[in-house]
This record gives C-alpha cells, sequence and structure tokens, in this order.
C-alpha cells in the first residue's frame, strides 16, 4: 500500500475513518485492487517507483460530502486529486499527480441538473459523462447539439477543465470557452458560485459568464485552486442542416492561400472545424510509400525539391474539408460563397460537394455515421482504429501520450514546426512521421496544433525512450517559441517551465494564490507546475 | 473471407496455465450452473471464435450480447443501468479495443477484470471458442482472482492479427 507522502500511517487510517463517515463505508476504497482501478492505463511510468498511484480513493455523492472530505484532509494534510469520469487517457487518466493521493472520485454526482431548450444551457455535476447528457437531450427531443471530444466516454466539466475541445463550431469546440458559471468548493472547504451564481436569487447563472468583479472561473481549469461540483454549459441549438465540401490546392506552396481563406470563414464563425488534408501525403500510405521514402532518404527536403515532387506526384497537395451548420438556403449558400473565394484565390483549385443532411441524424442511422463527433453524438469508435490494422506495429504499444503545441495559424510556421519535430524523432531514433506534407490540428479556431505522440508500455525501458522522445522534443519546439496547451502529470513541470517570462513570474503568482487559497497543499500538488509551499522548499 | 480454419493460436501454456492457475470446481458441470454465475456473456459477431463462444455459454443457460467491436450502446444503454443495481460477473471473448473498454468503463460500478487470456489469431490449428466457452463457464467467481489480469495491456493489436482475449469482469 502507497500512503501520501508525510503522512504517517496512523493518521492515513485516521482519515480514512473520517471519510467513511462521510461518505459512507461502502465509498472509500483503501484495498490493493480496488485502488489499483485508478491506475492510469496509459502511464508512461508504468511500475516504476515514479508511477502515480494512489493511496486510496473516496466516492461522495454530493456537495456537503466534498466539503467534509475536504476538512478532513487539511486536518490530516491528506493530498487529494479530484476526477469526474478519470478517462482523460495519454494526459494522466483516473491516477494523480501526486503518488500517494487519495482520488476523489466524483462519478457519483452525476446529476444534469438543468437543461434549457430555448436559452440553450446545461448545468451539471461532475460525473456527468457526454453519453449521459446526449441521452438526456435525445430523449426529450429537444432541439440542441453537444460539441464532443473523441472518444465521448468523458465528462463535459472533466473535458473542459483540462482544456480539451471537439468537432463542431469554434463558439463551441473549445469546451472551456463555453461553459458559463462554475460551483467550486474551496480547499478551505468553503462554497463559492461564480458569475452570476454569486447573486443568491439570480436565474442568468447559466446566461451571463462574467458577473462584476474578477472573473475567476480560469483558476479553476488545469490547476488544483478547488474541486468544482457544478456547471454551466452553452449549447449549439440544433442546425436544420449540415453540408460538407472539399476544396484541393495543387501546390505546396498554396497552403498560405488555403489557411487565409479557410480562417476567414472560421472568423467569421460561418464552417465548422476545418479538417486539413494531404492528398499525396495520404498516397504515402499505399502506392506512393517509396515515392515519399525517396523524398525524405536525405533529410528534410528542400522546398525546391518538394515543389518538384508534387509537379511529379499528379496529385493536389492540400485538401481542406470543410462543415457548414445551419438552415438549408444558409449552408448552401456558405459553400458557394467559399468557393468563389478559394477559386479566386488559389489557380487550380478544385471543389468537392459533400454530404448534405437535414440534421437531426435519426436515431436509427446514428450507428452507420462514422463521424458521430461532428454531429456531437459521442462515440468509442475510435478505438477500433487501433485494433487490427496494417499500420499497427508488431509490438504494439500498450497507450500513448500526446503532446500538441500551439503554432501561429499559418503555413510557414506548420512548416518549420513539421522540421523541427522531423529532427527531433531522428535524433532520439525513433520514427515520427512527419513530412512537408504534415497537416496541422484546428481544435482550437485561431490557432493551429501540430505535434507528436509516443507510445507508452508496461516495459519500463521502452517508457524510459519514450519519455526521452517526449522531453527532446518538448525543448526543441520550446527554443522556437511553440509550447503544449496541456500534458501528462510526468511532463507538466517540464511544461511549465517554458513558460518562464520575467524568471517565471506566471508561476511564481500561481505560487502566492495556492499559498493563500490552499496552505496545507492538499488539493492536486503539483498539477500545472503549482506545488504547495511545504512541498516546494523540498523540492528547491 | 477466409475459408481456412482459422485459430486460437495461443501458447500451449498459456490457457492451460491459465486453467491451472483457476480454481475451476468441476469441469463437467451442467449448464445451470454457468447460467446462475454470470449475468451476460458479451462476444463480437465479427470473429467465428467469439460467436462460438457465445453459441456454447447460451446453451448452457447464459444470456448473450452481441457487439461489432463498439462497446457504447451495449454500456450505457444496457449493462450500465443493471450493474448498478447488481453488479453480476460479466464475462466475454473480444478483441483488446473492445475489453479495454470495459475494463475503463467498468470501474464506474465498481467492477474489475478478474480474469484475462490472450489469444492471437492465426491462420492455422484447432478452433477453441467452445473450449474457452467452457472453461470461463466453470470459473469460480468467488475464488482467487489474478491481480495481474487488470489493466494487462491496452487497446492495440499486433500488425495485421487480431488479439482476441478471453475474459471476466466482477
Amino acid at each position: 500500500m502507497v500512503l501520501p507522502p508525510n503522512v504517517s500511517a496512523a493518521d492515513f487510517n485516521a482519515a480514512l475513518t473520517e471519510f467513511r463517515s462521510a461518505v459512507g463505508p461502502g465509498w472509500v476504497f483503501s484495498s490493493d485492487e480496488d485502488v489499483a482501478l485508478y491506475r492510469d492505463s496509459y502511464s508512461i511510468q508504468w511500475g516504476e517507483p515514479e508511477e502515480r498511484v494512489a493511496s486510496a480513493a473516496v466516492a461522495p455523492d454530493k456537495v456537503e460530502e466534498v466539503q467534509q472530505i475536504v476538512r478532513t484532509a487539511n486536518r490530516y494534510r491528506i493530498p487529494l486529486y479530484p476526477i469526474s469520469t478519470g478517462r482523460n487517457l495519454t494526459y494522466g487518466g483516473s491516477a494523480p499527480n501526486m503518488r500517494g493521493s487519495v482520488v476523489v472520485d466524483l462519478k457519483r454526482m452525476n446529476r444534469i441538473l438543468e437543461v434549457d431548450e430555448k436559452r440553450a444551457f446545461a448545468l451539471v455535476e461532475p460525473g456527468v459523462s457526454y453519453f449521459d447528457l446526449y441521452h438526456y437531450i435525445r430523449e426529450r427531443n429537444l432541439k440542441l447539439m453537444l460539441d464532443v471530444p473523441d472518444p465521448g466516454w468523458g465528462s463535459p466539466m472533466g473535458n473542459s477543465l483540462d482544456h480539451g475541445a471537439g468537432y463542431t463550431m469554434a463558439a463551441f469546440r473549445d469546451h472551456f470557452s463555453s461553459h458559463c458559471g462554475m460551483e467550486v468548493v474551496t480547499p478551505d472547504g468553503e462554497l463559492i458560485r461564480t458569475g452570476m451564481g454569486a447573486v443568491p436569487n439570480s436565474d442568468t447563472w447559466q446566461d451571463f459568464r462574467y458577473g462584476a468583479g474578477p472573473f475567476v472561473d480560469g483558476l479553476f481549469a488545469q490547476s488544483n485552486f478547488g474541486i468544482v461540483t457544478k456547471m454551466g454549459f452553452w449549447l449549439m441549438p440544433m442546425p436544420e442542416a449540415f453540408l460538407s465540401g472539399t476544396i484541393t490546392a495543387p501546390r505546396h506552396s498554396d497552403l498560405e492561400a488555403l489557411v487565409a481563406e479557410v480562417s476567414y470563414l472560421e472568423d467569421l464563425a460561418l464552417t465548422g472545424m476545418p479538417q486539413y488534408g494531404s492528398p499525396i501525403a495520404q498516397a504515402a500510405f499505399g502506392s506512393g510509400a517509396g515515392a515519399m521514402a525517396s523524398l525524405m532518404q536525405n533529410g528534410w527536403p528542400s522546398a525546391e525539391a518538394v515543389e518538384a515532387f508534387v509537379a511529379a506526384q499528379k496529385l493536389p497537395a492540400w485538401s481542406v474539408q470543410l462543415y457548414f451548420y445551419g438552415p438549408e438556403e444558409t449552408v448552401r449558400a456558405t459553400w458557394q460563397a467559399a468557393k468563389r473565394r478559394f477559386g479566386k484565390a488559389i489557380a487550380g483549385a478544385t471543389f468537392q460537394d459533400g454530404e448534405f443532411l437535414t440534421l437531426p441524424i435519426p436515431k436509427e442511422k446514428e450507428p452507420t455515421r462514422s463521424d458521430k463527433p461532428r454531429f456531437g453524438i459521442p462515440a468509442l469508435e475510435v478505438f477500433n482504429m487501433v485494433a487490427r490494422n496494417a499500420r499497427n506495429t508488431n509490438d504494439p504499444p500498450d497507450g500513448h501520450a500526446d503532446l500538441f503545441v500551439t503554432i501561429p495559424r499559418k503555413a510557414s510556421a506548420l512548416w518549420e514546426s513539421s522540421r523541427v519535430l522531423y529532427e527531433a524523432h531522428r535524433e532520439v531514433g525513433m520514427p515520427g512521421g512527419q513530412t512537408p506534407f504534415s497537416t496541422p490540428f484546428t481544435y482550437y479556431s485561431r490557432c493551429f496544433w501540430t505535434g507528436t505522440t509516443v507510445p507508452t508500455w508496461r516495459d519500463p525501458a521502452k517508457n524510459a525512450r519514450s519519455r526521452e522522445l517526449f522531453a527532446k522534443v518538448m525543448n526543441r519546439c520550446a527554443e522556437h517559441g511553440w509550447v503544449g496547451y496541456r500534458t501528462n502529470p510526468a511532463f507538466q513541470d517540464l511544461l511549465i517551465s517554458k513558460y518562464s517570462f520575467n524568471n517565471n513570474s506566471l508561476l511564481r503568482f500561481q505560487e502566492k494564490l495556492k499559498d493563500g487559497i490552499d496552505p496545507n497543499g492538499i488539493i492536486s500538488p503539483g498539477r500545472y507546475g503549482i506545488w504547495p509551499a511545504n512541498i516546494r522548499k523540498k523540492r528547491a | 473471407m477466409v475459408n481456412r480454419r482459422r485459430v486460437l493460436k495461443i501458447g500451449a501454456a498459456t490457457l492451460a496455465g491459465a486453467a491451472m492457475k483457476m480454481p475451476v470446481s468441476g469441469r463437467n458441470l451442467p449448464p445451470g450452473r454457468a447460467h446462475s454465475a454470470f449475468h451476460r456473456a458479451i462476444f463480437d459477431e465479427r470473429f467465428a471464435e467469439s460467436r462460438c463462444f457465445a453459441a456454447e455459454l447460451h446453451g448452457a443457460g447464459v444470456p448473450t450480447s452481441a457487439i461489432r467491436g463498439d462497446v457504447a450502446e451495449l454500456w450505457y444503454d444496457d449493462l450500465r443501468v443493471h450493474l448498478r443495481e447488481n453488479r453480476l460477473p460479466l464475462v466475454g471473448l473480444t478483441d483488446r479495443a473492445a475489453l479495454f473498454c470495459l475494463e475503463e468503463l467498468a470501474r464506474d460500478v465498481g467492477m474489475r477484470v478478474i480474469f484475462r487470456a490472450d489469444h492471437i489469431l492465426d491462420k492455422d490449428g484447432d478452433q477453441i471458442g467452445r473450449a474457452t466457452a467452457r472453461l470461463i463457464g466453470n470459473f469460480d467467481i468467488s475464488g482467487h482472482h489474478d491481480p495481474s489480469a487488470q489493466k494487462r495491456t491496452g487497446p492495440f493489436s499486433p500488425e495485421n492479427q487480431t488479439a482476441l482475449v478471453s475474459w471476466v469482469i466482477a
């Protein structure tokens, strides 16, 4: 059994006794096999002394129980780690940031408190999953659409508080940005509500986000300043229709113009999440594999070599799929306008009409859709991608850790970052896959993400190599100012060290807040680099 | 479509070893024993071995549920509702991805994988889906649970091979 650091067995057992009194004996888990359920299935430290495993778990059912747990934790200096569904795989999952913490499993707090169809919002508890909210809406035939991540087994609260994102319109796929109002148990066991929730008789808690005075909601995302127990979300009214379309651009250098036009549409909220692609890169997975290997055989090719390569392949260098939501008249008109603009901006651009659908998708047709997240339908089908397929290796990993760095929304940044990633992988001797045709992630509309995925294993030696690569890539990207927006707990200190402006003044500010709000350091010590004072001194 | 008989090819020691570790009580028990032990047998109708497994357990009185890789509908619309009320064991012969998802989801209702045997589909050999079903059908839920069965792998299968898993969640 693992104990919390600097906590005696006697104090730990006393705390567990108080937890049982607060939540009921059946909801405190301290046996080895119970605690093993909270191991991070994708841990990059599996089985090693540094693996972040819990000492116990406690599952409260209501806010008052959370408050009691927090007060007990203060008495005995027990570090707590709250999770909602605990399925944030690649970023730590259900395992705590600090080894020996007690996981506060909020799964029993799974009530959908309110969904207002006309004002288009929902208020939920932490244990409500995307599947739960989706079923609630469909069962009542509410004309609302969710924005979901993929896989969809997480919770709106958990995903948004780690800055997760989805697949539809910009206003909704930035999940934290679409929240409105929180209730939080603070580290001293107090209960606060943010925004208009702080007005006792207000009925605009999920309508107006800011209230008056400082907007503190951001303090509770990717942090350790409290345990969120309720959260409001703005939802998308169900669009009448959906239309997709694909644009191709022939030359490698056309990406600049392609990005500019796509950005115009995104910034005017005329398209959902665009999907960049490269027909040439796609061919490299099949008959074009040899040609791409030849291009890359001497390292990163020059721009001239790339354009010559494109000319020889007789395939467009780039494509982008656009997705339009709204009344039929609007989506068709927007696609026509898009074609006009792209046609003017890119010589030789081609256009292919995609799919037109009236929404919502009938329930009996949902199973046939392979793109469920585009329609706010949560799914687990992404895991089928890692089942039998030709791209798996003969020695498959057990999981992965993702590093996505933020780069400007422009072609030159994408090309440069792809080259840096490619070279970082080569230095460590691991395959990367980056080419001059790598495409960006567009989860957040105002920037691009690019990055890498490293495998994780049940094998410590292999994990050590993965950690080496992960750190190298993070360091190399940071040299260019490209830094991740979230990361696995094993790398959170390294990540936050890159936000070093003015001698890490941002972190120092956060530490002052931490010391004032949580002097005993009981909430998620170390989350995103924020360590309480008692631990900082020992780490210094 | 493969005309040749396919196999659950496993190391000879694997299933036998698993069997030896399991306190199997009464390998020749009548079908009623399995019927009362398990809430559901999960099978993936894409795989002949899995269909055979389900047919065998169905014959022993165990209700079966089919998936085609994706467990979402089965879990959220069916299993979770029942298991919250009554934590009866589940058995299955599925691919790794399906077990991976079910293992993660089962934590919601306080259940875990207590038995697991890994198999790799190969081209030659004898079909043993039926044998696996009989072994599972006589599994003693109250006996020793194998802690190494929990989170043994992730969802990935080896290149161009199907990794099936027989399992018990309780």
